[in-house]
């Protein structure tokens, strides 16, 4: 339930509510608008009484939340909520562009690699150190070390570092050197990892997991939302279908869906969403034009000699070109 | 295999090589382009002698081809084919929209959507007089009285007409009225009437069936153009997965993928691929920005009282809004 205060009330007649629904046992969070401000009403499923708040001073109406997500629903809040990343807000009309390779592979690697996409526009660099892989014998990623060498990235480069975190006791080394924390599609229901995040003073960049439906995808932002993280952005990365010519089938529809359905950021990974590098630009393109406020993007500077995920990574002339096009649609759907 | 005769080889050299193909067992189909002349090879799977060819007057060279649909294949075709409709070349550069209501329910309900779409500038207008419905007690068409008020729209707005024809024996009727017959989803892989478009004269409208894949899709166009039907354009429709928020998911993926495996035209179908009318715009954008060569979209002056799909059919001052956001993609894209 949302309890809506009139245009001007007072930060008293706030405080008076926000007691009393702590009184009846419910967690509170507020939302202040330009004009008017919020108080969400949070608790178990225990049904709440409006009409009680609703003669308290201040106070003009108070709403159902229907959705099972609460702070993550427009219903919550209608305005879009935007995360910073490097100076620009995403979820406002500039197309955030987060790109880079799937691994750290080496120093080389990626300082070549974040220099390259950097120039091409992108505004932040990926690159994991830790790495969910589906086989235990496959590159699980340089660790510690890697994060490094991120970091030694950003300072030549200036772009904010984007890593996976795989596990709870991670968070606090991987939040050391990472500005925005992603949880991979494997994590998306790792509800003790998201509660960790949850309290983490890093944005967070959510993934759909491969078998998640948009609802389950929007109840585990609710998770680092409810822990009091409030800069999350999600990802639509392709789920899994019958459809086995594509690594994936990118759920387009998931991107104008999840932006009715919550005011949080929402961007596409064309990358995995097809899983063949002769398709990205195409599927990044369609992103944009959905709605979607921003991509991130697997570029790599040697694919053929990628520890993962080569056959979907760009060069770094082809990101360029992507770049290009992308920002040709955006503008088109009055964008930049 | 395919035959790639030299450029300017003579015309009774080409004869000679098709003669030869014949003699062997094989069906040759004729590829004639601008500068040389292909001959593909069609039969059941036993090999072929590449080397009695080669040595041909006239032939430069012979390439397998690996994929098991033949002339579907851009190996083929690599230029783009094309389907006229209403004076617009269907796979060309400019984009081509058709519009109307899921089903023909009434004369005044047909007319007065025929000229809302014309106006906002369809080129074609669908609407169904024999449907496919999942329950035998839902309105399943108006059968011919249908066609003759289809045939009437296209007299009084000159728009193309769409319309599904579901089974062989109805070829013959639904042809006297229509100008593209359309094959739907759940007859994607009904054979004997791929093979009965195959032989008839009009362009086909192909739609891709709800569980097939891209390969089934692509050897279904195959049935209707090795059957002598050349004038094919396909329909992605999007496909069944677990993700139930949307009637469908919209195989994004499949509109780049087709356009590289085929030289078929390939447009998108929103409005059963997300099936809620406030997303249609959104996912239509982003077929054209993935590279579609049309949009088919429905459209119905009070989706309220629509006997089929009015929950995902636009009003027409929508569907214009829509026309317009897409042509602006278009021109991003380099289209019109």
């Amino acid at each position: 339930m949302i309890v809506v205060m009139k245009a001007g009330a007072s930060e008293k007649q706030i405080n008076t509510v926000v007691k009393r629904v702590e009184l009846d046992g419910f967690a509170t969070r507020l939302v202040q608008g330009t004009e008017r401000t919020i108080v969400c009403v949070l608790g178990d499923g225990r049904p709440k009484e409006g009409r009680i708040y609703e003669v308290l001073d201040g106070v003009e109406k108070t709403t159902r939340v229907l959705r099972p997500f609460k702070l993550t629903s427009r219903e919550m809040q209608p305005m879009d909520s935007t995360v910073p990343l490097n100076g620009v807000q995403v979820g406002e009309p500039e197309i955030a562009i987060i790109a880079g390779p799937c691994s750290v592979e080496s120093r080389e690697q990626l300082l070549e690699t974040a220099h390259a996409v950097k120039e091409a526009g992108a505004i932040a660099l990926r690159g994991g150190a830790f790495k969910p892989r589906s086989s235990p014998y496959s590159f699980q990623g340089m660790g510690e070390e890697g994060l490094k060498i991120l970091a030694e990235a950003r300072e030549q480069t200036g772009l904010p570092i984007v890593t996976e975190v795989m596990a709870p006791e991670l968070v606090p080394l991987v939040g050391e050197y990472a500005d925005v924390l992603q949880i991979g599609a494997r994590n998306m229901q790792n509800y003790d990892l998201l509660k960790a995040v949850g309290k983490s003073e890093c944005s967070v960049l959510l993934k759909r997991g491969l078998m998640s439906t948009i609802e389950e995808l929007l109840m585990s932002a609710e998770y680092i939302l409810s822990g009091g993280n409030k800069n999350v952005m999600l990802c639509e990365r392709g789920i899994r279908t019958f459809e086995k010519y594509t690594r994936n089938t990118t759920d387009i529809n998931a991107i104008p869906v999840l932006k009715d359905l919550t005011h949080i950021p929402v961007i596409l990974d064309p990358s995995h969403g097809v899983g063949k590098w002769a398709y990205v630009a195409a599927v990044a393109r369609a992103g944009i034009a959905a709605g979607a406020d921003g991509l991130i993007v697997e570029v790599h500077p040697h694919p053929e000699e990628a520890l993962s995920d080569g056959a979907q990574s760009l060069k770094p002339e082809k990101f360029a070109e992507l770049v290009q096009q992308v920002r040709a649609i955006a503008a088109s759907i009055g964008r930049n | 295999m395919i035959i790639v005769m030299r450029a300017g080889s003579k015309r009774d050299q080409i004869e000679d090589v098709v003669a030869r193909v014949e003699e062997a067992g094989f069906t040759a189909h004729l590829s004639e382009g601008a500068e040389r002349t292909i001959i593909g090879v069609i039969g059941d799977d036993r090999p072929i002698e590449r080397q009695a060819f080669e040595v041909m007057e006239g032939v430069e060279k012979t390439v397998p081809i690996l994929k098991p649909f033949k002339l579907a294949s851009r190996d083929f075709n690599t230029a783009n084919s094309t389907v006229s409709i209403n004076g617009v070349e269907v796979g060309g550069n400019k984009i081509a929209i058709i519009a109307g209501p899921c089903s023909v329910e009434s004369r005044e309900q047909l007319l007065e959507t025929a000229h809302a779409v014309k106006e906002a500038g369809a080129i074609a207008l669908r609407g169904g007089a024999f449907k496919p419905r999942s329950s035998p007690y839902s309105f399943q068409g108006m059968g011919e009285e249908g066609l003759k008020i289809l045939a009437e729209a296209r007299e009084q707005t000159d728009l193309a007409v769409v319309t599904e024809v579901m089974t062989p024996e109805h070829i013959p009727l639904v042809n006297e009225y229509a100008d593209v017959l359309q094959i739907g989803a759940r007859n994607m892989q009904n054979y004997e009437l791929l093979k009965a478009v195959g032989r008839n004269g009009p362009p086909v409208l192909l739609k891709r069936g709800l569980m097939a894949t891209m390969e089934e899709f692509l050897m279904s166009a195959e049935y209707i153009l090795s059957h002598g039907n050349r004038k094919v354009i396909l329909c992605e429709r999007g496909i069944r997965t677990f993700e139930t928020y949307t009637r469908n998911t919209t195989d994004i993926n499949a509109v780049p993928v087709l356009k590289s495996l085929t030289h078929l035209p390939v447009i998108l179908d929103p409005s059963h691929a997300v099936g809620k009318w406030e997303f249609v715009t959104a996912i239509a954008r982003a077929g054209i920005a993935a590279g579609a060569d049309g949009l088919m979209v429905e459209v119905h002056p009070e989706p309220e009282k629509a006997l089929s799909d009015g929950g995902q059919s636009l009003k027409p001052q929508k569907f214009a809004d829509l026309v317009n956001q897409v042509r602006t993609i278009a021109t991003a894209i380099g289209r019109d």
